[in-house]
């Protein structure tokens, strides 16, 4: 857990999320695989992702950030939190 | 209760006065108080401050949309259209956006949400509506059902698809290239002013597209229909409630083979189910917005536990009530037939109980 002044180590955020899905889906994940494909989050699940990354991480995830391109992967989401927690206010809207 | 919320309470509860039983029977509800309760932020009283809303917190605005369930079932899903509008586009659109349309939904205007086609209706990933973008203008083009408050919405969000991802599309209902066909004959919430809407190439600029589109459609759409089931839930809870105190009141004073109905241990069963059905409703909604306003983790399951469990004992609680007070209770437009007819749709709209189960099952199997 961190505020929203810390920025988390990439690597962290990473196993945080790998942790979450594997929890969810009961499988395995790697940093690349595709989030939203098949075998992979119920739409149920689509939102506790997203409330999930803003709690742990102390960013909030609005408008454009919501963008499918941010959420295809680990990797992907990790960067989305390392810009969020840049830009320090948490969102930068589109 | 906050002071803020019995307050708002009391006002519809004045505003509606004896007049529900009446907007069923017409279909309709009068625009004057659609516009009282817009202007007075009350149809999507979680609307933040800083956009000239309530602000209310997931519990205060539920216990207030149990209070207008309890009243009458059509203006409670017109709410329930508002609220989920204005979520939306708090959760999807870009602060511009937000800043733009959310002071509307507070100062007199009123929206409708559009996901369901007629090829799509459970399975949303079917729908074909889709959005387009070339230079600064986006085109939409698509069929929309059963759009509740649609006959009376200024403008409606319409959820398509934008390439292989998801989109929501501002509309003002008076855009070229729109049509609203009302639905006459709907089964219950028979003043809600469903309809629905047809979209045949409409030009739009490029701001009306929530947050640039492109997001991902099941996010999207687990998003918007979140809040959705909250009031739906807590509109369930009403009903309950209404419910109860017609079955209790009923049974209190009808005598039979010479004392009140409710000392007659069968009726006094159903008193009891509806009862516990009103419980029951009621602590899976409090749990529900309690996680809601805590952005807890697990706040999809408990969401959508809370619809299912309130839609059920509302449809269930429901007849038990029209039972109860028989032929007192068989006429068109009372408040036990009224929510009769209304709550079996609670356990159609906003996820059906059977998609409920499956939710429900995938998150109880996936904790293994
Ligand atoms: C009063 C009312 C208001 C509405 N308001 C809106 C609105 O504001 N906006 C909007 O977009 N839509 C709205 N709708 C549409 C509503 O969301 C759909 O009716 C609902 O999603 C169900 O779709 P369907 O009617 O096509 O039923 P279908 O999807 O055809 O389902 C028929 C039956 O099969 C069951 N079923 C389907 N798939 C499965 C499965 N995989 N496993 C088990 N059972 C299954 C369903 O639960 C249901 O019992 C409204 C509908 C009504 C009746």
């Amino acid at each position: 857990m961190t505020t929203s002044s810390d920025r988390t180590a990439p690597d962290a955020v990473q196993t945080d999320l790998v942790q979450f899905l594997t929890r969810r889906t009961g499988k395995d994940w790697t940093a690349d695989d595709d989030v939203f494909g098949s075998g992979g989050l119920s739409s149920l699940h689509a939102m506790e992702l997203v409330v999930h990354l803003e709690r742990t991480f102390g960013v909030s995830i609005r408008g454009g950030d919501l963008q499918k391109e941010n959420f295809r992967t680990v990797q992907r989401m990790s960067e989305l939190v390392e810009r969020l927690q840049t830009a320090g206010d948490g969102g930068t809207g589109a | 209760m906050r002071e803020a919320v019995a307050l708002a309470g009391a006002t519809v509860t004045e505003l509606v006065g004896d007049r529900a039983d009446d907007w069923d029977l017409a279909g309709e509800l009068p625009r004057d108080v659609l516009r009282k309760l817009a202007e007075a932020g009350l149809l999507a009283a979680q609307i933040p401050a800083r956009y000239g809303g309530p602000g209310w917190n997931s519990t205060d605005s539920g216990e207030f949309t149990a209070e207008v369930g309890s009243l009458c079932g059509s203006l409670r899903s017109v709410m329930t259209a508002q609220g989920m509008a204005a979520w939306t586009i708090e959760r999807l659109g870009d602060p511009a956006q937000a800043t733009r349309l959310l002071p509307r939904l507070v100062s007199g205007d009123t929206a409708a949400v559009a996901f369901s086609e007629e090829q799509a209706g459970s399975d949303l990933s079917a729908m074909t509506t889709s959005v387009t973008v070339d230079g600064s203008a986006l085109t939409l083009t698509g069929r929309k059902t059963w759009v509740t408050a649609a006959c009376y919405a200024d403008f409606l969000l319409v959820v398509a698809r934008m390439g292989a991802e998801g989109a929501v599309v501002v509309v003002p209902r008076t855009a070229p290239g729109v049509q609203v066909h009302r639905i006459g004959d709907p089964l219950g919430c028979r003043a809600a002013g469903h309809a629905h809407v047809w979209l045949d190439e409409v030009r739009l600029p490029l701001d009306h597209l929530l947050g640039g589109g492109r997001q991902p459609l099941p996010l999207l759409v687990t998003t918007a229909l979140a809040y959705g089931r909250m009031s739906v839930a807590w509109g369930c809870v009403g009903m309950l409630r209404a419910c109860l105190a017609a079955a209790v009141e009923h049974a209190g004073s009808r005598r039979q083979f010479g004392r009140p109905l409710g000392d007659h241990q069968l009726v006094a069963r159903h008193v009891a189910d509806l009862w516990a059905g009103e419980q029951i409703a009621t602590r899976a909604c409090e749990h529900a917005s309690r996680c809601w306003d805590a952005d807890a983790d697990d706040l999809g399951a408990a969401v959508v536990l809370a619809k299912y469990v309130s839609a059920q004992h509302a449809a269930a609680g429901a007849a038990a009530a029209v039972q109860v007070l028989a032929s007192a209770g068989t006429r068109d437009g009372h408040v036990v037939a009224r929510a009769y007819r209304d709550a079996k749709l609670m356990e159609i709209i906003e996820g059906s109980s059977e998609m409920c189960q499956l939710m429900l099952a995938g998150h109880a199997l996936s904790r293994r």
